[in-house]
């Protein structure tokens, strides 16, 4: 046991905390400003998906990670358009338009795939993991001074440029949201449409806003997965990413700092997972955590949200409320 | 507006969604096809898109192109599964409740039907109905827990029944692996089901058609009636249009909630279980199967309507053939039929699709309606008038 702690006490742990958590980070901005407009895109798996196919893809063709990165996230935001466009305008309900392109984002990227590489690796099975080499990733960074910092230099230097990237939308998104007119209208329409529109805001113009600024976000967590985390794309890599980012955004309560903070939790979880298959537990048992963590979290997070409530609900909260009203 | 023309707005909306749907299949076979030159490549899509919509069906040889018993035989055989998670799927989002822990649910009835079907002996006939209501319940067990955090805590179903499905994968794979695998075998299966586990074919014609099929339209029907003839029933399609106005109304809100998750995973349990039983000898799934995701489409196409379910579960298994076959004999891939899928669920599910085309109709049934009334008037007033 004290030998595991050892093991998980070293910068590298650290590092893989931070690199796990950063496409879990942007799926999570995306709910959590879809969320802030007032509906719930669950789609975020799919368009990571789509996004991670084009970037590498594209990466591969362009000869350069500059011009998939710029793929994937415009891929990213057109797919989001789309399914704005089936949701605010033909009037589908969201949910089922998210099921819908994770469906496609399933099967159909391994379809695309196919066709667009000829690949088909046994007939059954298709990746671009064989077209992607180390000059066509994203690149990692490291940081000067900071990497000279004992412990702290190997854990927060050497990240890739999406990871940083990852973190710095988290503090632009949360000024995005409390500090521009922007943020403002978009909240405004997640609390009462019609009050928004009463005062000449575009309901529809902030709610597509909102979802394209989801597919930008699923657009870079989906090249960071092909093109950093891994060396290219395969079937479902994803792995329920954007799943797990929605329950980030329930238990950060919706805010960009919570958020983080529970993308990390989840990229801890999966840390530990991948550290505990490192040391003999079978990999279908270390597999199942980060999503075990979910419900969990879910769960805790709702305990301490209704043990709150309760409290402000009690009559000791209501003196106190009514003391300092006097 | 009339019955009449209600239905034949739903038909044609229905039809619309699907021409495009092919529309964009068409686009993407010809894409992919092979072929130098343009005249070429249409040729090559004209024959894959041959295999999609007459395969299932027909037989395409020297002979020209024959109907055969067989193939129609192995459509209805694939219907088995998805029936029972389109019906499950149907009861869930009835409730409103998107719950999608069908897939899960199917390969969890499966696995546990396959052990009992393997490890506890029984007498013929017995053990099948056993093995197969074990499954259904281990599921209503498992879908106990997002339907009682979303009445309890309020977490989303969703996220947490799709958690509950990566976890539940994983547990059979290392359950598999490192207990229950044959290991005398190359690839990672169970021991073979007892003889008599067995559920009989209907037809002795190596379509795997057995008697789940029965059984499946049975339940068909017994939903059907569940949904539209009993205080249940009303109840779960109540919460699903209006939860605020049942609670008002008395209405155990939280208890049908879980009632209608529960009744859901136990449909996809017994679903998973009549397939293992019906058509393997041993459980060899190493991955989630897909059907719960075609259910899904299946309660979209039914519009939720559990006796609509064997006709949407008709549709969905020949695409799924037609793909198959193309994916061999033409060299497309056959995930195309998850592309396809997904956009017919877009357009079916569109409330204001074609909506214009509906006013029409609406204005029109008015007029009509207006002009009888003018035409009734004037002949009664001429009638006074004489």
């Amino acid at each position: 046991m004290l030998n595991f702690l050892k093991m998980l006490l070293t910068p590298e742990f650290f590092f893989s905390i931070i690199r796990i958590s950063a496409p879990i980070l942007f799926a999570t901005l995306a709910a959590i400003v879809v969320e802030k407009a007032g509906f719930c895109n669950i789609g975020l798996e799919g368009l990571m998906m789509f996004s991670a196919l084009s970037g590498s893809l594209i990466s591969y063709y362009a000869g350069s990670w500059v011009w998939g990165l710029l793929a994937a996230v415009v891929v990213g935001v057109l797919m989001s358009l789309m399914m704005g466009f089936f949701a605010f305008q033909l009037k589908t309900d969201i949910t089922l338009v998210g099921i819908a392109v994770n469906m496609m984002g399933s099967g159909g990227t391994l379809f695309l795939c196919k066709v667009i590489t000829n690949l088909t690796e046994g007939n059954a099975m298709a990746s671009t993991t064989g077209l992607i080499t180390k000059s066509l990733c994203i690149p990692d960074i490291t940081i000067p001074l900071v990497n000279k910092i004992p412990f702290l230099g190997g854990v927060l230097s050497g990240h890739n440029l999406l990871t940083y990237f990852a973190f710095i939308c988290c503090l632009l998104t949360s000024i995005l949201l409390y500090k521009t007119s922007l943020g403002l209208n978009i909240r405004a329409v997640g609390e009462n449409p019609n009050a928004a529109s009463s005062v000449g805001v575009s309901v529809l113009k902030i709610k597509y806003i909102a979802i394209g600024f989801s597919g930008l976000m699923c657009g870079f967590g989906g090249a960071f997965m092909s093109m950093a985390y891994a060396q290219g794309w395969s079937l479902d890599m994803v792995s329920g990413r954007g799943f797990i980012a929605l329950a980030a955004q329930a238990m950060g309560n919706g805010e960009c700092l919570g958020g983080m903070l529970s993308s990390l939790v989840f990229g801890f979880a999966q840390a530990l997972g991948i550290k505990f298959s490192a040391i003999g537990l079978d990999s279908n048992l270390a597999s199942p955590i980060p999503y075990a963590v979910t419900i969990i979290g879910l769960v805790i997070f709702a305990l301490v949200r209704r043990s709150r409530e309760k409290k402000r609900h009690s009559s000791a909260g209501l003196e106190k409320a009514a003391a300092a009203a006097k | 507006m009339t019955k009449k023309r209600e239905i034949i707005f739903s038909l044609v909306r229905g039809l619309v969604a699907i021409c495009i749907a092919l529309l964009v299949a068409m686009l993407l076979i010809f894409i992919s096809a092979e072929g130098a030159t343009f005249a070429a490549k249409l040729k090559a899509t004209g024959e894959a898109l041959r295999q999609l919509l007459l395969g299932p069906l027909f037989r395409m040889g020297k002979n020209g192109t024959v109907f055969e018993f067989k193939r129609l035989t192995d459509i209805l055989a694939s219907m088995i599964p998805i029936i029972f998670t389109g019906l499950a799927v149907c009861i869930m989002f009835s409730a409103n409740q998107f719950n999608l822990g069908a897939e899960g649910g199917i390969m969890l009835g499966a696995f546990t039907t396959a052990m009992i079907a393997i490890y506890v002996p029984m007498a013929a006939f017995i053990h099948p109905l056993v093995a197969v209501i074990g499954g259904g319940v281990a599921v209503a067990v498992m879908m106990l827990l997002p339907a009682l955090l979303k009445t309890k805590l309020n977490v989303s179903e969703m996220v947490c029944s799709l958690m509950l499905n990566y976890i539940i994968m994983y547990l059979i794979k290392f359950l598999m692996n490192t207990y229950l695998a044959d290991k005398s075998k190359g690839q990672i299966q169970s021991y073979e089901f007892l003889e008599t586990s067995k559920i009989a074919p209907l037809i002795d014609n190596g379509s795997k058609l057995s008697w789940g099929f029965i059984v499946a339209i049975a339940v068909v029907v017994l939903c059907g009636l569940f949904v539209y003839r009993t205080r249940w029933g009303y109840a779960i399609r109540m919460i699903g249009i209006n939860q605020d106005f049942s609670r008002y109304s008395g209405m155990k809100v939280a208890s049908v909630i879980v009632l209608s998750q529960v009744l859901g995973g136990f449909l996809a349990g017994i679903g998973g279980g009549i397939e293992m039983l019906g058509r393997y000898k041993t459980f060899s799934w190493s991955s989630l199967p897909g059907y719960g995701w075609t259910g899904i489409t299946i309660a979209i196409l039914a519009g939720n309507n559990p006796c609509f379910v064997p006709l949407a579960a008709f549709f969905m298994a020949y695409l799924t053939k037609g793909c198959e076959l193309m994916a061999t004999y033409a060299n497309v891939p056959s995930q195309l039929i998850d592309i396809i899928q997904g956009v017919i669920f877009l357009f079916f599910a569109a409330e204001q699709f074609l909506s214009g085309y509906r006013q029409k109709l609406v204005v029109k049934s008015a007029q009509e309606e207006l002009a009888r009334k003018q035409a009734e008037q004037a002949q009664e007033g001429g009638a006074l008038h004489a």
